[in-house]
C-alpha cells in the first residue's frame, strides 16, 4: 500500500441513528481494482457503511478517505456528488420520471457532458449492457431485474472511482447476475475501479470479492480472503455466516505441522487427516467441518439421517460417534435414509471447546 | 435519517421562510394585539355575553359536523373511483372536482335560488327546503362544499401512494375488501385523509360566505359573522374591542383543532417501496353501481343549483317564470359591462400572483424542514391557516393599511398569509411519502443541491406541486373574507361585488355575475385539469 493510496480507507468509523450505533469503530481498506464484500446479516451495518461512504449520513466519530482525500470527518464532510461514487442502491431509486436513456445519460450530464453528447455516450453504454431496447421505458415500464440493470448503467455512467453495491444481485435471476459480475470484473480490469459489496448471501460475497469483511452489530468479526473466512473462521458465528458448517465432537492426539498429518481420535476410531490442524495443544476440541470436507468412502461409522437431492449434488445429514454432520456429494442420492455409511475427513478447522474458539 | 441533512433544504431555506413568516403574519398579528392590549380588559370581558357565547358554539358545532361528514363523503367517494371497478372512472374524477370550481357564496346563493322557498324545485315539483336558512341549511351546503376537498386530496393520496402489492397482500391473507380498506388502504392513505380533515375543520370554523348568506337571515351567528357584522355596521370603538377579544379567541380554538390533529392524526407514513402504483387493484366486470350515489350528489349539490342560479340570471324579473318566454341577456350584459371590468381582471391577477407565490413559500418550507427534526416550521405556516381571515385582514389592515390602502398588494399579502397553508400541506404530504432513495441517487450521481431539486425532486413532486397551485388558485378566486374588508376603490374583485350585490337584494344581476365567476374559474382550471400530463402524473387518466 505504499506509494498509491488506498481508493477507499475507513478508520474507527463510527455512525449513531439517535442512541443506536448502527456502525462501531469500524476500520477497513480497499485498494485499486479490489472488490470487497461486506457479509452480515440484517441490522449488522453493512448498508450503514455503504452511506456513510456515499456520504448520505456523516459518521460521528472516525474518518472516510476516498483516494488518500479525507472526504469525512467529525464537522466535516464532503458532499456525495464530489464524492465519485457510482452507488447501485438495493430497491433500484430509479427516477419514476425518466427513461432509462436519461437516466443513465443524467450522472454523465452533472459531469460537464453536453446534452447531445451525454445521450450517445448513454446510448452506447446501454448497448454495451445489451440494454438498448429499454432506452425508451421509465422505471413502472421495467421489470425488476431491468431496473436494476438501469441502476447498474447509471453507475457506469458516472464514471466513479468506486463502486457501491447494495445487496446488488438480490433480485436477479442467474444469468443476469452472471453477466452483472462479468461486466463489473471487465470493468475493473480495465479501469481498475474498487467496489464494495453489502450483501447478506454468502455465495456472493464469496464469488464477487477479494476480500470479504464479516459484520455483527456494526463491528468487523473478520476480514480476509474468500478461503480465508470460508476455511478459517474465527468462531462458530463466523463460521455458520460463511456456509453450511457442522461442529464434530473429537479428541486431537497429534496436531500435525507442515507435512505431517495431524491424528485424531473421533467416537472409538483414531484417524489421520491428510492435512495439519492449526491447533496449539492437543486433548477435547470441536472442529469445524464444511460438508465439503467429508466424502461417503471412508471407515468412519454413521447412519443417514436425511438426504436432499439438489441436481448437481446431494446433501446428507449422518449421524456419527462425534455428532450431526452435513455431507455434500455430487450427483443423485446413493444412499437411502437409515442406510449405514462409512466416511472419511478430509479437513477440519478446530474450534476452542469451551468459547467456540 | 437522523444525519440526513443532505436532503433539507439548508439552513438559508429556512431563514427565508421564517423572514417570510415573521413579515406576513407575525408583524399583522403583533401590531393587532398590541391595538388589542391597548384597550386593557375591558374587550375580553365582554366576550361573556351570550350572544357571543352563542357565536362560539355555533361556529364549533359547524366546524365538528361539517368535518365529519365530508370526510366520511370524502373517503368513501376516492376509494369507489379509487378501489372500485367502476365505469366512467374518469368522468366522474372530474366531475368530483367541478364543485370546487364554484365559489362557496356562489354555492349558496344558487341553493337558495334551487331549493329555498319559491326557489326552481319548489317552482316545479312544489316542494322546498325551509331548513336552507339556519343551522341546518349552513351545515349542508359547507359539507357539500367540503366533500370534494377530501376527496380531491385523499383520491390523489391514493393513486400516488397506492402500492396494490400491499393491498393484494392482505387480501391473499384472507382479508376481505372491506377488511383491506380499514387494515391497509386507509391507514396508508392516513397522512392524506388527516391533512384534509384539518384543512376542513379550519375551512368550516373560519367560513364566512355561506354562514353569512345562510345563517345570518335566520338570526344564526358563527363567530365570524359576528365579527363582520361588528365591523363593518358599528362604528363605536366598544365593538371594535368585541371584534379583537372575539377575533383572538377564534384564532385560539382554531389553533387547539390543529394542534391536536397535528399530535394525533397519522402525520408521516412510512416510505413508499419502489414498487410502482398502478390506478387500480380492481378486476372484474366494470359497473355503474357504486358511483350512483356519487353522481347523485353531484346532481343535487351542483348541477340542479347551478341551472337554477343560469335560470335566474336569464329570466327577465324576479317572480316570472323561467321559460324561454321569458329569457333576456340583460344582465349578463350589465354584469360583463364597464363597471365590473376592472374587478375582474383584479381577481385573476391576485389568484395567479398568490398560486405563484405561495407555492414557492409552500415548497421552501416543506424542503427546509424535511426529516430535520424541524416540524416546527410546517406547524407554524399550518397554523397560519387558523388565523380566521377576519383577524388576518384586520392585522394586515393595521399593519401595512397605511403604506398599501386600496392597493392590490394589501390583498395579496393577506391572501399569502392566508394561503401559504394551503400550498404546504399537499407538498408536506407527498415529500413525506416519498422515499430518500431517489434523491440519494441523483447525488450519488454527481449532482449537487439546486441541480437535484431541479432534475429530480421537483418533477416527482410535480403532481403534488400542480395541485397545490390549482388549490391556491381556486382560494384566491373565491376568496371574499378578507378581501370584503381589505377592498378599496380600484381593487375590488368579483367575489365582493357578488356578495355586496346578494346583500343589496339584487338576485338578478348578482346571478349574472356568480355565472360569469364561475365560468372564468371552470375556464381557466378545465384546461389546466385536462392537460395529459397533470392527469396521469396524478395517475388519473
Amino acid at each position: 500500500m505504499t506509494g498509491t493510496p488506498a481508493v477507499l480507507a475507513c478508520h474507527d468509523l463510527t455512525v449513531r441513528y439517535g442512541s443506536a450505533t448502527a456502525v462501531d469503530g469500524v476500520s477497513l481498506e480497499v485498494a485499486a481494482g479490489e472488490s470487497l464484500a461486506l457479509l452480515g446479516p440484517s441490522g449488522s451495518g453493512k448498508t450503514t457503511i455503504l452511506s456513510a461512504i456515499a456520504g448520505f449520513i456523516e459518521p460521528v466519530a472516525g474518518r472516510i478517505e476516498l483516494r488518500g482525500k479525507i472526504v469525512a470527518e467529525l464537522g466535516r464532510s464532503v458532499p456525495p456528488e464530489r464524492r465519485r461514487i457510482g452507488m447501485v442502491f438495493q430497491h433500484y431509486a430509479l427516477w419514476p420520471h425518466l427513461s432509462a436513456l436519461e437516466t443513465v445519460a443524467y450522472p454523465m450530464r452533472r459531469g460537464g457532458a453536453a446534452p447531445d453528447a451525454a445521450r450517445a455516450e448513454a446510448a452506447r453504454l446501454l448497448d454495451r449492457l445489451g440494454l438498448a431496447k429499454l432506452a425508451g421505458r421509465r422505471p413502472a415500464e421495467l421489470s425488476g431485474g431491468e431496473q436494476q440493470r438501469v441502476g447498474l448503467a447509471r453507475a457506469i455512467a458516472r464514471d466513479p472511482d468506486l463502486f457501491l453495491f447494495d445487496e446488488p444481485t438480490a433480485h436477479l435471476d442467474t444469468p443476469l447476475r452472471a453477466a452483472l459480475q462479468e461486466e463489473l470484473a471487465a470493468r475493473r480490469a480495465s479501469t481498475g475501479t474498487a467496489a464494495v459489496t453489502a450483501t447478506h448471501d454468502v455465495g456472493e460475497a464469496l464469488a464477487v470479492a477479494d476480500r470479504v469483511v464479516l459484520l455483527r452489530d456494526g463491528r468487523v468479526v473478520q476480514v480476509g480472503t474468500p478461503r480465508d473466512v470460508y476455511e478459517r473462521p474465527v468462531d462458530v458465528w463466523a463460521g455458520r455466516l460463511t456456509g453450511p458448517a457442522s461442529l464434530l465432537g473429537a479428541t486431537i492426539l497429534e496436531p500435525g505441522t507442515g507435512d505431517r498429518p495431524a491424528r485424531l481420535r473421533i467416537g472409538n476410531h483414531e484417524v489421520a487427516l491428510p492435512s495439519a490442524l492449526d491447533a496449539q495443544d492437543v486433548g477435547e476440541a470441536q472442529l469445524l467441518v464444511r460438508p465439503d470436507w467429508v466424502t461417503l468412502d471412508g471407515e468412519l461409522p454413521g447412519t443417514v439421517e436425511g438426504l436432499w437431492y439438489r441436481g448437481p449434488h446431494t446433501d446428507y445429514r449422518i449421524a456419527s460417534p462425534g455428532g450431526r454432520i452435513d455431507v455434500r456429494e455430487p450427483g443423485p442420492p446413493r444412499f437411502a435414509p437409515g442406510a449405514a455409511v462409512g466416511w472419511r475427513l478430509h479437513r477440519a478447522w478446530p474450534m476452542a471447546a469451551e468459547t467456540g474458539r | 435519517m437522523v444525519s440526513d441533512r443532505r436532503i433539507a433544504g439548508g439552513i438559508g431555506g429556512r431563514l427565508f421562510a421564517v423572514g417570510a413568516l415573521l413579515l406576513l403574519v407575525g408583524i399583522p398579528i403583533v401590531t393587532l394585539v398590541a391595538n388589542a392590549l391597548a384597550d386593557g380588559a375591558e374587550p375580553l370581558l365582554s366576550l361573556a355575553s351570550d350572544r357571543s357565547v352563542d357565536a362560539w358554539r355555533n361556529s364549533l358545532l359547524v366546524a365538528a359536523a361539517v368535518t365529519a361528514l365530508s370526510v366520511l363523503g370524502g373517503v368513501a367517494a376516492a376509494l369507489a373511483t379509487e378501489r372500485l371497478a367502476v365505469r366512467g372512472r374518469t368522468a366522474l374524477r372530474i366531475g368530483m372536482l367541478l364543485p370546487l370550481l364554484v365559489p362557496d357564496f356562489v354555492t349558496a346563493f344558487s341553493w337558495q335560488q334551487a331549493y329555498a322557498p319559491g326557489g326552481l324545485v319548489d317552482d316545479v315539483v312544489g316542494v322546498s327546503a325551509s331548513w336552507l336558512l339556519g343551522p341546518i341549511g349552513v351545515i349542508v351546503v359547507l359539507t357539500a362544499g367540503a366533500i370534494p376537498l377530501v376527496y380531491l386530496v385523499v383520491a390523489a393520496g391514493l393513486a400516488t401512494r397506492a402500492e396494490p402489492e400491499l393491498e393484494r397482500a392482505a387480501r391473499a391473507s384472507g382479508a376481505t375488501r372491506l377488511d383491506v380498506w380499514r387494515s391497509v388502504t386507509i391507514p396508508l392513505a392516513g397522512p392524506s385523509i388527516a391533512g384534509a380533515a384539518t384543512l376542513v375543520m379550519v375551512m368550516s370554523m373560519n367560513a364566512f360566505a355561506i354562514p353569512s348568506v345562510l345563517g345570518t337571515p335566520e338570526g344564526f351567528v358563527t363567530m365570524t359573522t359576528r365579527i363582520y357584522r361588528d365591523l363593518a355596521f358599528a362604528a363605536d370603538s366598544e365593538s371594535f374591542s368585541r371584534v379583537l377579544a372575539l377575533s383572538v379567541l377564534l384564532a385560539g380554538s382554531t389553533l387547539v383543532v390543529i394542534g391536536v390533529a397535528d399530535r394525533l392524526l397519522p402525520g408521516r407514513g412510512p416510505a413508499r417501496s419502489g414498487v410502482s402504483a398502478s390506478s387500480s387493484m380492481a378486476s372484474g366486470r366494470r359497473s355503474w353501481l357504486p358511483t350512483a350515489p356519487l353522481w347523485a350528489y353531484l346532481g343535487l349539490s351542483t348541477a340542479l343549483p347551478l341551472v337554477a342560479l343560469v335560470l335566474t340570471a336569464l329570466t327577465r324579473g324576479i317572480g316570472l317564470p323561467p321559460v324561454p318566454s321569458n329569457w333576456t341577456l340583460d344582465h349578463f350584459a350589465e354584469a360583463l359591462g364597464n363597471r365590473f371590468g376592472p374587478a375582474i381582471s383584479n381577481t385573476l391577477l391576485l389568484a395567479v400572483l398568490a398560486a405563484s407565490a405561495a407555492l414557492v413559500l409552500g415548497a421552501v418550507v416543506v424542503l427546509g424542514s424535511r426529516r430535520s427534526g424541524r416540524q416546527w416550521l410546517g406547524t407554524a405556516v399550518s397554523a397560519t391557516f387558523a388565523v380566521p381571515g377576519t383577524v388576518l385582514a384586520v392585522s394586515v389592515l393595521l399593519a401595512y393599511g397605511g403604506a398599501l390602502r386600496d392597493t392590490l398588494w394589501l390583498v395579496l399579502v393577506a391572501y399569502l398569509a392566508k394561503f401559504w397553508a394551503v400550498a404546504h400541506r399537499p407538498v408536506a404530504g407527498a415529500v413525506d411519502l416519498m422515499s430518500p432513495d431517489p434523491i440519494r441517487a441523483a447525488h450519488a450521481s454527481g449532482a449537487g443541491p439546486i441541480t437535484t431539486l431541479r432534475t429530480i425532486t421537483i418533477p416527482i413532486l410535480r403532481p403534488a406541486l400542480a395541485a397545490a397551485w390549482l388549490l391556491v388558485f381556486l382560494f384566491a378566486l373565491h376568496e371574499v373574507t378578507m378581501s370584503i374588508l381589505l377592498y378599496g376603490p380600484g381593487s375590488e374583485t368579483m367575489a365582493v361585488l357578488i356578495l355586496n350585490l346578494q346583500q343589496l337584494g339584487d338576485p338578478t344581476v348578482t346571478a349574472a355575475l356568480s355565472v360569469v365567476l364561475t365560468a372564468i374559474t371552470l375556464a381557466a382550471a378545465l384546461p389546466l385539469l385536462a392537460r395529459r400530463g397533470l392527469l396521469r402524473r396524478l395517475g388519473w387518466a
